[in-house]
């Protein structure tokens, strides 16, 4: 399809930056997006979260930008901005009318070169009290919010890069000091752990010559050295309650299956539409329309760079038990395995995925951060037409196979129930 | 090279944006349309707005009109509910039904080449829903079950319990969307189809499509699929407006919470030409983005909260002015006092150098906001809804940049009115009261959320 052939132009500086150039002049907006290849899955034991409150530090200013003109800036000129983190890497972006593209170059160069002699403990402490809030707000004081967590934890086996949430735990967002904080930026800023995107509407030369002036002259460190993939499967399945100020019982199920990318990864996305992405998909069906059993259910393949696991979530009806709802759930996938998916479902499904990859071009932003994470995988940043074939390859028995290999294996099942209430 | 870096780089040339073509038309049947030209990509979205929000519940049927939403597209012509939706999913078409206040939106968003096949699902779903018993019972007990859900959720508890109270029960903008279960409990079938049959009418009804259409040939489309849609009232309500009053403190108890949602507000005057761009100006100043002078104060200063936001509310019939953020239990009363602080602070007036910020920003994002293809459907619904004039769009800038800043000044003084506040605390009650009976206000009540709607 000649809509996804994004054409980019790729090559990397000196100091080993990775540079990504899509132009695309149909409006006068250029997104800069950069990835620094480092998440929480880099962190230990005893300082979790430090992935993500660095990426606080980042907006904190730096050496030639002083504390909150980095968002004053891009916001004054017309633009947005962000960054995130995950378990594998962390990204910034910004967005703005184009002839402000040196601009976001100037800031995000200043922020990977300059940032160290800027912080201080002022900032980190100040820091530190918003991501405990946003942890706070995001988690605990949620209903269901820890439910992540405690499942991630019991999946995967101590030590393992995935074991923990981004956000961490609140003592080890409690105990870092200005050390650990620079520290990791030496470790893990540099430029030859990182790749630079940029979108939209600008002239080839003069990017090219704007992106050598304010990131050729960083210097690089030594080569980061990534974590070996960590293998961990389930010993035996695991079933855990825990009591949380909700009014219905909720369900999750997870079972280990593979990496991003890797085979099965496309079918096992298909299943989980299959199995709960739409009002005519086998578990809502069942569930929540004819035996009104469950008020939401949901699935989904959960892939990074390091792992993967495939997750069904069911809200309970009031009165209705969370044995019944994984009793329907394990029979619809024994259906699937016996009986098979419909050539209708399997089209359905494609259909779905690929106006979604259509949709998807629609916002710069999102664009930009889908080059860097196809870069990211397979150092090809085009490879929209690549990923949707993934899924166009897919058959039936695919489909099947991946339920009867994944979804069989020991499995952990957490329920989540309203305190004062007996686990099920 | 030589680089400069303790200078910002100067911005480059003056960019290029145009708004995006568009023609208003009224059809025959009644209904108006936006035709919007979009032609980057090969997707259409159309959007059809319904005059037809919860404030038009009828007391004791608090509810019904997004209970009705829910059930319009469960079975419509030929094809029951489940078909229904299999086929719009089948040609990877997004669709839903969307139910506020004010009004009721059905929007489509398809790849241009199954449009047409989706535009006839679309307009079954508005011509001939089935309503059926079997059907409208499910949506009903989802409805109530959701209800319960929701008093999990310390935000929207917030949220619900503060437009209670701003707005007093004889305001139906005091509750909520999703309706209350005693009502709901009345409800029955009959209702939503009368509810359906008032409202669901092309003279009540306008409709933006976004995309490289023909505008010729989509309106004769529209014309001749809708042409036995049966004419009906265009609804219109007014409130009375500009109540004052008094300052209070309802404090609303949330086991086990770690954090209190705060809540700060008070009515404000409907949307007007007159001081929407002041206002505009002086909210991004006071609390519309990370760099506002609350985010700076409670986040990045105190370390209070992860984020923290005021805004002027629009609604069609009424407007208010409120601050939205969660603390950490132990900073209720000082993130509270900030607040107050910095609404004192702000009526005293902007400098020239806020004021200048913000109008750059608000200027320069300004093409932003036709990026997508729903955002753009967005921009012109919202044109809609609030009638706002043909050329809104046109002069937006220019009435941007206008504005002076004794004009925003003498707004804020009377626009943003800190004595008579309504402050919601939801969160630990035992522990929030031990930090409020220090703060000098006239009434703190102590509310069951519960019961706020019963009596």
């Amino acid at each position: 399809m000649l809509l996804l052939d994004i054409k980019c132009e790729k090559y990397s500086l000196p100091n080993g930056l990775e540079v990504i150039l899509h132009k695309n002049n149909s409006f006068p907006l250029v997104a800069v997006n950069l990835w620094y290849k480092v998440g929480s899955a880099q962190e230990e034991k005893g300082k979790t979260g430090l992935a993500h409150l660095f990426e606080h530090m980042m907006f904190q200013g730096s050496e030639h930008v002083p504390k909150e003109m980095h968002f004053k800036l891009i916001q004054e000129a017309g633009g947005t901005l962000n960054g995130s983190t995950s378990f594998d890497r962390t990204n910034y972006f910004e967005k703005l009318p184009s002839n402000e593209l040196e601009l976001a170059l100037w800031l995000e160069s200043d922020r990977m070169g300059f940032l160290l002699n800027s912080l201080d403990q002022d900032k980190l402490d100040n820091q530190k009290n918003v991501v405990y809030n946003e942890r706070l707000e995001r988690y605990d004081n949620q209903p269901y919010g820890l439910a992540w967590e405690i499942l991630i934890s019991n999946l995967y086996p101590e030590g393992h890069p995935y074991s923990w949430s981004t956000i961490g735990y609140l003592n080890d967002i409690k105990n870092y000091n200005l050390e650990d904080v620079k520290n990791f930026f030496r470790k893990y800023y540099s430029p030859n752990n990182a790749s630079l995107v940029v979108a939209g509407d600008f002239d080839l030369n003069t990017a090219k010559n704007l992106i050598a002036k304010y990131f050729e002259s960083i210097q690089s460190n030594s080569k980061v050295k990534h974590i070996s993939t960590a293998e961990g499967k389930l010993k035996s399945s695991k079933k855990i309650t825990h009591h949380d100020n909700v009014q219905l019982e909720r369900l999750y199920l997870a079972w280990h299956t593979v990496r991003a990318f890797q085979e099965d990864d496309s079918s096992l996305d298909i299943l989980s539409d299959i199995l709960a992405g739409s009002k005519n998909s086998r578990l809502y069906k069942k569930l929540v329309f004819e035996l009104e059993i469950a008020q939401d259910i949901y699935a989904m393949q959960f892939s990074g760079r390091y792992a993967g696991h495939f997750m069904i979530v069911a809200t309970a009806k009031p009165g209705k038990s969370l044995e019944q709802i994984n009793n329907a759930i394990e029979a619809e996938i024994e259906s699937i395995i016996n009986n098979g998916i419909t050539k209708r479902e399997l089209q359905k499904s494609k259909n779905g995925i690929k106006s979604s990859f259509i949709y998807s071009l629609q916002n710069l932003d999102t664009l930009a951060d889908h080059l860097n994470l196809y870069n990211f995988y397979f150092g090809k940043p085009n490879s929209f037409m690549f990923d949707l074939e993934r899924y166009n390859s897919i058959n039936e028995n695919d489909v099947e196979h991946a339920a009867a290999k994944y979804l069989k294996a020991n499995c952990v099942e957490l329920s989540i129930v309203p305190k004062g209430k007996n686990g099920s | 090279m030589e680089v400069r870096r303790d200078k910002r780089p100067a911005t480059g040339n003056e960019i290029k944006f145009s708004l995006p073509g568009h023609i208003k038309h009224s059809l025959k049947n009644g209904a108006e349309i936006y035709l919007v030209k979009k032609t980057d990509l090969p997707i259409a979205r159309i959007n059809f707005i319904i005059n037809s929000g919860s404030k038009f519940d009828p007391k004791s049927k608090y509810g019904l009109s997004n209970l009705t939403a829910m059930c319009i597209d469960e079975g419509a012509g030929e094809l029951d509910a489940l078909q229904l939706s299999d086929e719009f999913d089948y040609l990877g078409a997004h669709f839903s039904v969307h139910s506020d206040s004010d009004i009721t939106i059905l929007s489509l968003q398809t790849l241009s080449e199954n449009f047409n096949t989706a535009l006839n699902l679309l307009s079954s779903v508005i011509l001939s829903p089935h309503f059926k018993e079997n059907d409208f019972l499910r949506e009903k007990r989802k409805v109530q079950t959701r209800i319960e859900q929701l008093k999990d959720e310390p935000d929207y508890i917030a949220n619900s319990a503060f437009e209670f109270f701003l707005f007093g029960k004889q305001n139906p903008y005091a509750f909520p969307v999703i309706g209350i279960n005693d009502a709901l409990n009345g409800i029955e079938i009959s209702d939503v189809k009368e509810f359906y049959k008032s409202f669901f009418n092309p003279q009540n009804t306008s409709i933006v499509a976004v995309g490289n259409f023909e505008d010729e040939k989509l309106i004769s489309r529209i014309e001749s699929t809708f042409q036995d849609w049966i004419k009906g009232n265009n609804f219109s309500m007014e409130f009375p407006t500009g109540r004052k009053k008094d300052p209070k403190i309802c404090v609303i108890h949330k086991q086990d919470a770690v954090q209190t949602e705060i809540r700060i507000g008070h009515l404000s005057e409907i949307r007007n030409d007159k001081d929407y761009f002041q206002k505009q100006l002086l909210n991004l100043i006071l609390g519309g983005q990370f760099s506002s002078r609350l985010n700076l104060n409670l986040r990045e200063k105190h370390g209070y909260t992860y984020g923290i936001s005021s805004r002027f509310n629009y609604l069609k019939n009424d407007a208010y002015f409120s601050v939205s953020t969660s603390v950490n239990t132990e900073n209720t009363l000082g993130a509270t006092d900030e607040i107050l602080n910095e609404l004192t602070k702000v009526r005293e007036g902007i400098t020239e150098e806020e004021l200048a910020f913000a109008k750059s920003s608000i200027s320069r994002r300004f093409p932003l906001n036709f990026e997508t293809y729903s955002q753009t459907a967005s921009n012109f619904s919202s044109k809609i809804i609030h009638n706002l004039a043909d050329d809104y769009f046109e002069t937006f800038l220019s009435k941007i940049l206008n504005v002076e800043i004794e004009d925003v000044n003498t707004v804020a003084a009377k626009s943003i009115v800190p004595d008579s506040a309504l402050i919601v605390l939801c969160g630990d009650e035992k522990k929030i009261l031990e930090q409020i009976n220090s703060l000098s206000f006239s009434e703190v009540a102590v509310v069951n959320y519960d019961q706020i709607y019963s009596g």
